[in-house]
C-alpha cells in the first residue's frame, strides 16, 4: 500500500514536470501565423537541418522584430519544426504530423530531394504551399499546384557546370577529354549525373572513364580513388552528400595524389566541418555548383548570421531558408490572409525584385512558372580558397575570382 | 597489373575488416556470456570516438593512444550500466527476460544517440591526423597508414582478450559462467560479477574500436547506424557467442565488401556481404565457429 502510494506520488511529480513542458512554446496567440519546417534534425543529414533552422530563426526574428505581418495587423510568425530524420518514410510522417496537428499556413523543406519528393506529396494533398531548395527535376514535374522550387533543377545545373568547366579548362590549355562521375545515389545527385551520362558529355566529345555510384554509407573509398588514379579524368563530377563518405573519398584522393579537378554538386561540399576534418590544402580549388551562396553585396547579412550563430561562414542552406521565410511573409502580405490556399495563389503570382525575400537567389528576382519553378533560376559556382568557400561564378556577383586546377 | 589490383582489393578488405573485427568481438563477448543482444553497442562505439576526439583536442593525445586510453573509463561505464540497468533484466528466466533486454538496449541506444545530438550538436567532427592521408607503399600496393595502425592495434587487442579468456583464472571463470551459469555458481563463481565484467570488457573493446575508427572516420552522433548491422552480421556469421568467430566474421565482412566490387557495381557493395551471410547460414546454421552449445 505504502509502495503504491509512493509510486503514485512519483507519477504525479513526473506529470507535473512534463505537462507544462509539453505545452511550453505551443500556445501562440490566436492570430500568429504558423510555418512548418520539415528538415532532417537527426540522422546523417542532421547538420543540414540545423543550418536550415538557423536561417529560418534569423528571418523570423527579423520579421517579428520589424512588427510582424502588416497586412494581418502585425501578426507574428511562429516556426513549427518537424524532424525528417534519415529516411523518406520518417520525413513523410513528420510532414503528416506537423501539417495535421494544427493549421499551418505554409511549409519549407526538406533539404534532400528524396525527402522533398515525399514531403511535397503530403503538402499537395493537404493543400499547404511548400517552398523547397531541393534540386531534383522531378519535384516540379508532377503537376503539383502547391510546390515551389526556388533552386535551378539538377539537369540545368549539370549543363551549366559542364559548360563552365569546359570553358575554363580550354582557357587554361587543359581541354577536357575524360570525365568521371563519383557519388551516391540520392535523388539530386542522380538527376545531375543522368544528363551528363546520356547526352551532355558525348555532345562535347568527352569520354566517361569512371562512373561509380554507391548507396550511403560507403565502406571504403580505395577502389573508387584507385580508378581515378589509373584513368586520370580531366574533371570529376562529385556527389557524395553523406559527410563521412565524402571525407573518405577526399582523404583517399590526397593519399593517392589524384590531381583531377573536382566539380561537386550541392552545398553539402562547402560546410565548415570540411576544413576541420581534411584541412584547407586538400580543399583548395575544389568547386561545387549550388543554388545559393552569399554574393557580392551581402556582407552585412553574412556578418549578422555569423554573429548570431558562431558559424565561420554562411552557406546555401541557411541562406535559402532565410529567404523562404521572407518569401512566405511577402506572399501573406499580398494575399492579406494566412489561409494556405490564398498564400499559394499569391506565390503563384508573385514577382519580387528586391528585399530579403530575393536575397538568396540569382538572378535576384522571384517569380514562378506554372510548374512552380523559379523562372530564370541560375546556379552559382562556389570554390574553396584558403579554407573558405567563395562565390566565383557568375562574375557579376563573385566574391573572388575563380582559380583553375591545383 | 591485374594481380596487383587484386592484391590491393584483398589488402583493403583486410584493413577495413580489422576494425569491424574489434567492434564485433565486444558484441560477441556480451552475447556469449550474458545472452544479451546489445543494440546500444554501436552507440558506445560512437561515445568512444567522441572521447578519443576530446582527448585529441583537449590533451593533444594521438587518437591511436586515445583509443587505448578510452578502455578504462568505458570498462567502468559498462560495469555501471550493467549494475544499474542490465542486471535487472538478466540472470532470471531467459524466456521472460529476453523482451525486456531488447527493449532496454534499444531504448539505451535511442537515449544515447539523441542525448549526444542534443548536447554535442549534429555537427560532424574529425581528428586530423597526418597518417589518415598517407600510405605505406609495398610495390604497387598502397596500405593506408591510419587503417594499417588501426588493424595492428585491433589484432593486438583481440589477442589480449583471447589470452585473458584462455590463460587467466578470471577468464576461465568468465567462460564457465557463459557455458553453464548454474554449475559455475556451484564452483563459487559469482555469475552476476562475471556478467558485469563481460559487459565492461565488451563496451571497452567497442569504445577502443571507435577510437581507432576516429583516426580516419568523421565523428557524429548517428555514426553507429553505419556499422551496427555489420557488427551483428559479423557476430552471427562467426557463430553467436564465439569470440574467434566474431573476429573472423568481422575480417570476412571487410574482405567480402572489398572483393564484391570486382564483380558487382558499388551500389551493390553490401549485397555481397548479405549473400555470403545467407550462404553461411544455409550451409552452417550455427555460424562458422559456432557449436550447438554456444561457448566463448
Amino acid at each position: 500500500m505504502k509502495r503504491s502510494l509512493s509510486r503514485m506520488l512519483i507519477v504525479a511529480l513526473a506529470l507535473a514536470l512534463v505537462v507544462p513542458v509539453l505545452f511550453m512554446g505551443q500556445a501562440p496567440a490566436a492570430d500568429d501565423v504558423k510555418i512548418a519546417l520539415v528538415a532532417p534534425l537527426s540522422g546523417r543529414w542532421a547538420r543540414q537541418g540545423q543550418l536550415k533552422k538557423m536561417g529560418a530563426d534569423m528571418a523570423i526574428e527579423e520579421i517579428n522584430g520589424q512588427g510582424g505581418i502588416k497586412a494581418l495587423g502585425g501578426a507574428r510568425i511562429v516556426l513549427r519544426e518537424a524532424d525528417a530524420g534519415d529516411s523518406v518514410e520518417k520525413a513523410v510522417s513528420a510532414a503528416q504530423r506537423v501539417l495535421t496537428r494544427e493549421k499551418i499556413s505554409a511549409g519549407i523543406g526538406s533539404w534532400l530531394s528524396s525527402f522533398t519528393l515525399g514531403v511535397t506529396e503530403v503538402a499537395e494533398r493537404l493543400q499547404v504551399p511548400w517552398l523547397s531548395l531541393s534540386y531534383a527535376d522531378s519535384i516540379t514535374e508532377r503537376g503539383f499546384k502547391y510546390t515551389f522550387q526556388t533552386s535551378p533543377v539538377s539537369s540545368l545545373q549539370a549543363e551549366q557546370a559542364l559548360d563552365l568547366v569546359t570553358d575554363l579548362a580550354k582557357k587554361n590549355n587543359r581541354p577536357i577529354k575524360k570525365a568521371g562521375i563519383v557519388g551516391d545515389n540520392t535523388a539530386a545527385s542522380m538527376f545531375f549525373y543522368k544528363p551528363l551520362r546520356e547526352k551532355l558529355l558525348a555532345a562535347k566529345g568527352i569520354e566517361l572513364v569512371v562512373d561509380d555510384v554507391w548507396t550511403p554509407p560507403l565502406a571504403d573509398a580505395t577502389a573508387i580513388v584507385q580508378k581515378l588514379r589509373s584513368t586520370q579524368p580531366d574533371i570529376v563530377f562529385y556527389g557524395a552528400t553523406n559527410f563521412p563518405d565524402s571525407i573518405q573519398v577526399l582523404q583517399k584522393i590526397k593519399e593517392f595524389s589524384v590531381k583531377s579537378p573536382i566539380q561537386g554538386v550541392g552545398a553539402w561540399l562547402v560546410t565548415p566541418e570540411y576544413v576541420k576534418t581534411v584541412g584547407k590544402d586538400t580543399l583548395d580549388n575544389i568547386q561545387t555548383v549550388v543554388a545559393a551562396h552569399p554574393m557580392k553585396g551581402q556582407e552585412e547579412l553574412v556578418k549578422k548570421f555569423k554573429q548570431r550563430t558562431g558559424e565561420p561562414f554562411m552557406t546555401q542552406d541557411p541562406l535559402c531558408t532565410y529567404a523562404h521565410v521572407w518569401l512566405i511573409k511577402e506572399a501573406i502580405e499580398q494575399a492579406k490572409s494566412a489561409d494556405p490556399k490564398a498564400i499559394r495563389d499569391a506565390l503563384a503570382k508573385i514577382d519580387i525584385l528586391s528585399g530579403p525575400a530575393v536575397s538568396a537567389f540569382y538572378p535576384p528576382r522571384v517569380r514562378f512558372d506554372e510548374r512552380g519553378r523559379r523562372i530564370g533560376a541560375t546556379p552559382l559556382i562556389v570554390q574553396w580558397q584558403d579554407g573558405e568557400p567563395y562565390t566565383v561564378v557568375p562574375i557579376a556577383v563573385a566574391t573572388r575570382p575563380i582559380a583553375w586546377h591545383r | 597489373m591485374v594481380f596487383a589490383e587484386l592484391v590491393q582489393y584483398v589488402v583493403t578488405g583486410l584493413l577495413v575488416g580489422g576494425v569491424y573485427a574489434l567492434m564485433s568481438i565486444g558484441l560477441g563477448l556480451i552475447f556469449g556470456v550474458m545472452r544479451v543482444v546489445n543494440f546500444a553497442q554501436g552507440d558506445f562505439m560512437m561515445l568512444g570516438m567522441y572521447v578519443t576526439y576530446f582527448y585529441a583536442v583537449a590533451g593533444s593525445i594521438d587518437p591511436l593512444v586515445g583509443a587505448l586510453l578510452a578502455v578504462p573509463p568505458f570498462f567502468v561505464l559498462g560495469w555501471i550500466v550493467h549494475r544499474l540497468l542490465l542486471a535487472r533484466v538478466t540472470g532470471g528466466d531467459p524466456g521472460r527476460q529476453h523482451d525486456a533486454q531488447l527493449i532496454l538496449t534499444l531504448g539505451l541506444s535511442l537515449v544515447i544517440t539523441n542525448a549526444t545530438t542534443m548536447i554535442l550538436t549534429p555537427t560532424p567532427r574529425g581528428i586530423r591526423t597526418s597518417y589518415a592521408t598517407q600510405a605505406f607503399a609495398v610495390g604497387p600496393v598502397l596500405l593506408n597508414q591510419a587503417r594499417s595502425y588501426a588493424f595492428v592495434m585491433a589484432l593486438v587487442l583481440a589477442g589480449l582478450v583471447y589470452l585473458f579468456l584462455t590463460r587467466t583464472d578470471l577468464g576461465r571463470a568468465l567462460r564457465a559462467a557463459a557455458d553453464d551459469p548454474e554449475a559455475a555458481s556451484y564452483q563459487a563463481i559469482d555469475v552476476r560479477t562475471m556478467h558485469g565484467l563481460a559487459f565492461g570488457v565488451g563496451i571497452a573493446l567497442v569504445a577502443a574500436a571507435g577510437g581507432l575508427l576516429a583516426t580516419y572516420y568523421p565523428i557524429e552522433p548517428n555514426v553507429a547506424g553505419n556499422f551496427i548491422v555489420l557488427m551483428f552480421v559479423a557476430v552471427v556469421l562467426g557463430g553467436l557467442g564465439s569470440i574467434p568467430g566474431a573476429f573472423v566474421g568481422g575480417i570476412l565482412i571487410g574482405l567480402v565488401q572489398s572483393l564484391t566490387l570486382l564483380v558487382l557495381p558499388f551500389q551493390l557493395q553490401n549485397t555481397g556481404v548479405f549473400v555470403a551471410f545467407l550462404l553461411v547460414l544455409y550451409l552452417r546454421p550455427q555460424g562458422l565457429f559456432g557449436r550447438r552449445a554456444r561457448t566463448v
